[in-house]
């Protein structure tokens, strides 16, 4: 029993992972309309970036959270006022095509610089740590992850909810030609969110590097896992996004219990399953 | 008097006159293909196995570049995941050639059956998404495909399997075979995409592409459109993705299911020109010359190549073929072009 609780535990945890991932992904589709599908490979710089910020400062490495961040804010400004601006609500192949091109140009400019060896970020014994109730235990770092998870949606919804930013978020993913009428410049717009998208993937970049060895190519499964929670949220539903993120971890855990090669797998099989059985997502209302 | 005839007979004279350039247009384009595919269909007597093994790559990759220019520049369809019919039809020609004894060249259509099936059955729950939504959902498909065949025992798991139908042939016979084979599948490639896009689906296609709705209104079954192209193109990335693995005589999952097949159908179809028939053509030509020069640099190779697509997306969206129709808009070699009746 203990053992099928623990099980139960493990899986949201590291689902609440996937649900940071999801963050940035639901809130660029939601607002912009748009997929960037170099999300996974930028999840996997920002792992690097911290690496490389903990061998020239010595800091440990959530202290590095700091540094990552705003490096992470300024790459995604820079990278939509400068790139995707360009080709973002033209036409939805173009921001594809790009960031596609982004993928590849980062995972190859990571293999040459950090080499393709597996690495990680060590974080001394944090990751040894776990809290014992009765006979479940519960690792420190990934109980950490999932607060730090379930603060960043809460902190991002009141932002959404009670911000002029917010509003302005809200009235572009409802009608950005009418937004832009009633004074929203939405390019500058896109920049501020994308840098703020870029941050929150920053966050989780370190918290996955932590957590979990990484490699250059590692970053088309996080993309993946990423989307699986978005869709099987519901699109436009942030709290969605949340709870679509512990499924695919819940289904990965127990994936991995069947065979250890399996757990991948089970995630993908969900999203496909759910696809057919409620394309609208869990929490979506019926399409008309 | 004078006047009226004159613009009588000028429309007559002017149709006459297209008629024959036309005429002679086509006939020099007949001699021009047959020579063209005359000395490629005899290279095996010329060349050595070095190059009849890099022009079954061209050809192979040049059918699923064509394949993925089809869904994305006509259907509307971005599929990150069409790798999944490369891995698809392989695994078919290999499983189906090695249990019945078959000759692995008359399994190739059965590969490519097996393709259009799995097209068929996958676009139920492919085609509740749309968009970037359905270029992502390919991908998790494709994801999902390859990690059951690398879990699979019947499968061989992550080592594959080798064509052992195909040892009862010498070399020279296979790789003069391999090669016919991939030059077979290139023409198919072009001459179904011309097909395609002539006919009344292509048309239907072009109004999807071009608005949605309004082809929804003017009674274009919108979706059967997508779902026959999706199957075309599935069948025929099958094919491809089988003749491919011939070529090297073993499959493994992590390659066939790999997305380095797509990676380089979407450079290729970038660079030539998405959305144009002659996009791949040209797109093919410089994706291989590219690589046989600098494909020595390894990781910096790519990073150049996703610069280089980045760039033509921002800077000519139609690619290389957009270039030449600007120097000369009414070339037309494939004759795609509609003419009012």
């Amino acid at each position: 029993m203990a053992g099928i609780v623990e099980l139960l535990i493990n899986g949201l945890l590291l689902g609440a992972l996937y649900a940071l991932f999801a963050l940035g992904l639901s809130l660029s589709l939601g607002v912009m309309k748009m997929i960037n599908l170099a999300h996974g490979d930028f999840i996997v710089l920002g792992a690097y970036l911290a690496g490389a910020a903990m061998s020239t400062t010595g800091w440990p490495a959530l202290a590095c959270i700091g540094l990552v961040v705003p490096v992470m804010f300024a790459i995604g400004w820079a990278l939509q006022a400068g790139l995707l601006n360009r080709v973002v609500g033209a036409h939805e192949l173009s921001p594809l095509l790009v960031t596609f091109g982004l993928s590849v140009v980062i995972q190859n400019v990571l293999m040459e610089v950090f080499t393709a060896n597996t690495r990680s970020l060590p974080s001394g014994d944090l990751a040894l740590q776990g809290l014992r109730l009765g006979d479940v235990s519960i690792g420190l770092l990934p109980l950490l992850i999932g607060l730090v998870c379930v603060a960043l949606y809460a902190g991002t919804h009141v932002l959404v909810s009670r911000t002029h930013l917010g509003r302005q978020a809200r009235a572009v993913a409802d009608d950005s030609a009418t937004a832009r009428l009633v004074g929203v410049d939405d390019r500058r717009f896109f920049a501020l969110m994308a840098g703020f998208v870029m941050a929150v993937t920053g966050l989780a970049a370190v918290l996955y590097g932590v957590r979990t060895p990484f490699a250059p190519t590692a970053g088309p499964e996080r993309l993946l896992f990423a989307f699986e929670a978005v869709v099987l949220g519901g699109l436009g539903n942030l709290w969605g996004s949340f709870a679509g993120g512990l499924v695919i971890g819940l289904a990965q855990v127990l994936g991995t219990q069947v065979s250890t090669g399996l757990g991948p797998f089970f995630s993908h099989l969900v999203f496909l399953v759910a696809l057919l059985v409620r394309p609208q997502g869990l929490f979506g209302a019926p399409r008309h | 008097m004078n006047n009226m005839s004159a613009t009588a007979t000028t429309p007559a004279t002017a149709t006459v006159e297209t008629a024959a350039r036309l005429g002679r247009g086509h006939v020099l384009g007949w001699v021009v293909s047959v020579a063209i595919l005359a000395s490629l269909a005899a290279l095996p007597v010329y060349a050595g196995f070095a190059t009849q093994r890099l022009l079954v790559e061209v050809f192979v990759v040049f059918a699923m570049a064509t394949a993925w220019n089809l869904l994305a520049g006509f259907g509307g369809l971005v599929a990150v995941g069409q790798h999944v019919f490369v891995g698809v039809g392989a695994y078919a020609l290999f499983v189906v050639s090695n249990a019945l004894g078959l000759n692995p060249w008359w399994t190739l259509p059965l590969a490519a059956a097996a393709a259009a099936a799995f097209a068929l059955l996958t676009a139920w729950p492919m085609f509740r998404l749309s968009g970037a939504h359905f270029a992502v959902g390919t991908w998790v498909l494709a994801e999902l495909m390859r990690i059951a065949v690398l879990n699979t025992e019947a499968l061989g798991e992550g080592g594959g399997l080798p064509l052992e139908t195909l040892r009862d042939f010498t070399r020279a016979q296979r790789n003069a075979g391999v090669y016919w084979a991939a030059l077979a599948v290139g023409v198919l490639a072009l001459v179904t995409a011309r097909q395609l896009l002539t006919s009344r689906l292509g048309l239907a296609l072009t109004a999807v592409r071009d608005s949605e709705a309004a082809a929804r209104a003017s009674g274009v079954p919108v979706q059967r459109a997508k779902v026959a192209l999706w199957v075309c193109a599935g069948a025929l990335t099958g094919l491809a993705g089988a003749v491919a693995y011939m070529n090297t005589l073993q499959v493994s999952p992590d390659a066939s299911f790999g997305l380095g097949w797509t990676a380089m159908a979407i450079f290729i179809a970038v660079l030539g020109g998405i959305g144009r028939i002659e996009g791949p053509v040209v797109g093919t030509a410089v994706f291989f010359v590219l690589r046989e020069s600098a494909g020595q640099f390894g990781a910096w190779y790519f990073v150049a190549l996703g610069v280089l697509a980045i760039v033509t997306m921002l800077l000519a969206p139609g690619g290389a073929w957009s270039l030449v129709l600007r120097r000369w808009p009414t070339f037309d070699p494939f004759a795609m072009r509609r003419w009012m009746p």
